[in-house]
């Protein structure tokens, strides 16, 4: 079944088609790769799935909805959570606390609720921190629980990110480039990681440099080059497509 | 979940502390010109609190504040005045009034960002100052309500005096604070907090952040009318120039002297600018013979540029940290034999 569908995605900044034309689909379970060269339009296809900007031409369907012109948080609460490739960590929060604003769309105590936190208020808040720590303990941050975001090392705060995001509980989730910077070890828990939230139902689409990680886990991979889709296939089929290794691995001297 | 406790309960023995301090010292300060700053800064802080979260907490900034405390304070003083309502009934009108206005007018102005939004909050706190004064059959125009404005009464118990309106004051000042960090400490709270760290990853996990800036502008004027109600029952007579453009800068100044994202930040901000406001009334002229009103603005000026160079945590902050890096030099000396 298909959960996401992108036709004729196109987004021009000024004279920079950042992305152009780009069409494809995700089935529920998968894990799909997007890669290309710095500057290829991946981010920007991140932003407009998610509502960030309003694409120049093209639709977007998530689960047979229109969401092409949908405001970013509108986006979420149907279920697309993301992570970013410039952290976006709540710097002025702990991480339990960044974790917990993930829960947003889970939970609805209004501003009357919050100025009076009477007895459901509290019980929903406490839901809150339960579930918030599961999401810790399953990207490995258990124990830092109370400590300042930004205090955390770059790779645990990139892991903070993941946390944050499936606290939501996306149907489908958007990782931006999530192993860069990181060391061997801890891309190794990323991939755990991944393939335990595959396992729980989520569908990832990942942007990825790391190939090797990259060919491991994806199921389908679509490569975008100056903005274009310039294929689309398994890991093999694009490991041994000669115009994705001209225009985009030859480039790496592969 | 241990230390979470453990900071909750924190809080909550400052608070209680805290309360005590307050309600002992009206029976140690017998003279009334101290109680009286005393009863001000209470009524300040109300508002402080309200714009600290606005500032603090959303990020936001309001040159208007003044207003929304005009309009509760004109509210409670003509429905009481000319129209006998009780003044109990009249400070909820106007507190719902209040907060009403400034839901509908956010609505517009929260579309402008940082220098335009401040712009547009101080041309609204101007209109309002204008409206003020020239309504003259409502409002009495520069003069002032002509008709005296009733004390506030509690059953018979009727605060008519410094000493008893102090307590009153103080009980809702608290209130205003716990009610606070109440919010701050919510999924609400969060959310403004997100909004302040990273607008951009606050909206992609649906965090509607245009509403939630909406929804704390109209909570914060509802804080400054409450506020102005408790002031034009305090003082019996309103008239324009305590609502004014000067006010609104002196809110903003007390926000940031104590430093915006602590419940703490308020009072301290609003005592300290308080007192300085008072001896510098007693001893500008003295120092300087010939200086008028303005000389207000330009200290205002003065202390705003040190704190943002200097302490851009606001003073609370920097003195805590203060006395934490003490506390931790004093550690270090006594481990070392
Ligand atoms: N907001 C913007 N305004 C103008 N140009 C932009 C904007 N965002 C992206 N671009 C341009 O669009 C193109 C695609 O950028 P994008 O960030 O999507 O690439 P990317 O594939 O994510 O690259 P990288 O691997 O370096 O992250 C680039 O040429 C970039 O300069
Ligand atoms: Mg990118």
């Amino acid at each position: 079944m298909k959960l996401l569908e992108v036709t004729q995605l196109t987004k021009t900044f000024g004279g920079v088609h950042a992305v152009s034309d780009v069409s494809f689909s995700v089935s529920k379970g998968e894990i799909v790769a997007v890669i290309g060269p710095n500057g290829a339009g991946k981010t920007t296809l991140f932003n407009l799935m998610t509502g960030v900007y309003p694409p120049t031409q093209g639709n977007i369907y998530f689960n047979d909805t229109d969401i092409t012109c949908l405001p970013t948080h509108k986006v979420a609460s149907l279920g697309i959570a993301r992570t970013f490739q410039n952290l976006q960590v709540f710097n002025n929060m702990t991480v339990l606390e960044n974790v917990m604003v993930g829960r947003h769309i889970r939970s609805r105590t209004g501003l009357l609720g919050a100025v009076f936190p009477l007895w459901p208020v509290q019980v929903e808040e406490s839901k809150i921190v339960e579930s918030s720590l599961e999401k810790l303990a399953l990207t490995g941050l258990a124990d830092k629980a109370m400590e300042q975001a930004n205090s955390l090392p770059y790779g645990q705060q990139k892991m903070l990110e993941i946390a944050r995001a499936i606290a939501l509980e996306p149907e489908l989730l958007l990782l931006d480039e999530p192993a860069a910077g990181l060391n061997s070890s801890e891309t190794r828990d990323l991939v755990d990681i991944i393939y335990t939230l595959r396992d729980q139902g989520i569908t990832i689409i990942l942007v990825e440099h790391d190939m090797e990680t990259v060919m491991e886990i994806t199921d389908r991979l679509v490569v975008l080059n100056f903005g274009n889709k310039l294929a689309e296939g398994t890991p093999y089929e694009i490991q041994n497509n000669q115009e994705v290794i001209t225009a985009y691995l030859g480039e790496e001297g592969l | 979940m241990k230390d979470l406790l453990k900071q909750k309960r924190l809080r909550h023995a400052l608070i209680l502390l805290f309360t005590l301090i307050i309600f002992t010292l009206p029976f140690l300060i017998t003279n009334n010109y101290y109680l009286s700053v005393l009863v001000i800064i209470g009524i300040h802080t109300i508002v402080v609190v309200g714009l600290c979260l606005l500032m603090g907490y959303a990020g936001q900034i309001s040159l208007g504040h003044a207003a929304f405390y005009g309009l509760g304070a004109y509210t409670s003083g003509i429905l009481t005045s000319t129209y006998n309502v009780s003044p109990w009934l009249a400070l909820l009108a106007g507190a719902v009034g209040t907060g009403i206005i400034a839901y509908l007018i956010g609505i517009p102005i929260f579309r402008l960002k940082e220098h335009y939004l401040a712009l547009a909050t101080l041309g609204f706190g101007l209109i309002i100052h204008v409206i003020l004064m020239e309504e003259v059959e409502l409002t009495g125009g520069p003069s002032g309500l002509s008709k005296g404005i009733p004390y506030l009464s509690i059953g018979s118990l009727v605060l008519n005096n410094d000493f008893k309106f102090y307590f009153l004051v103080w009980i809702l000042a608290l209130l205003a604070l716990i009610l606070a960090n109440n919010v701050v400490h919510s999924r609400i709270g969060r959310a403004l907090r997100s909004i302040h760290g990273s607008e951009f990853a606050a909206q992609s996990l649906g965090v509607d952040t245009g509403r939630h800036k909406l929804q704390v502008f109209a909570l914060s004027a509802v804080y400054a009318s409450v506020a102005g109600s408790l002031y034009a029952h305090y003082i019996t007579f309103i008239s324009p120039s305590p609502f004014g453009l000067m006010t609104s800068i002196q809110f903003v100044v007390m926000a940031v002297v104590g430093g915006l994202a602590s419940i703490w930040g308020p009072i301290f901000g609003v005592s300290v600018i308080t007192i300085m406001a008072e001896s510098l009334k007693e001893f500008m002229p003295l120092l300087i013979p010939q200086a008028g009103g303005e000389y207000e603005i330009v200290v205002y000026g003065i202390i705003l540029v040190v704190i943002m160079i200097f302490m851009p945590d606001g003073l609370t902050a920097t003195l805590v940290k203060a006395y934490e890096g003490w506390r931790y030099r004093k550690e270090r000396a006594n481990e070392t034999p």
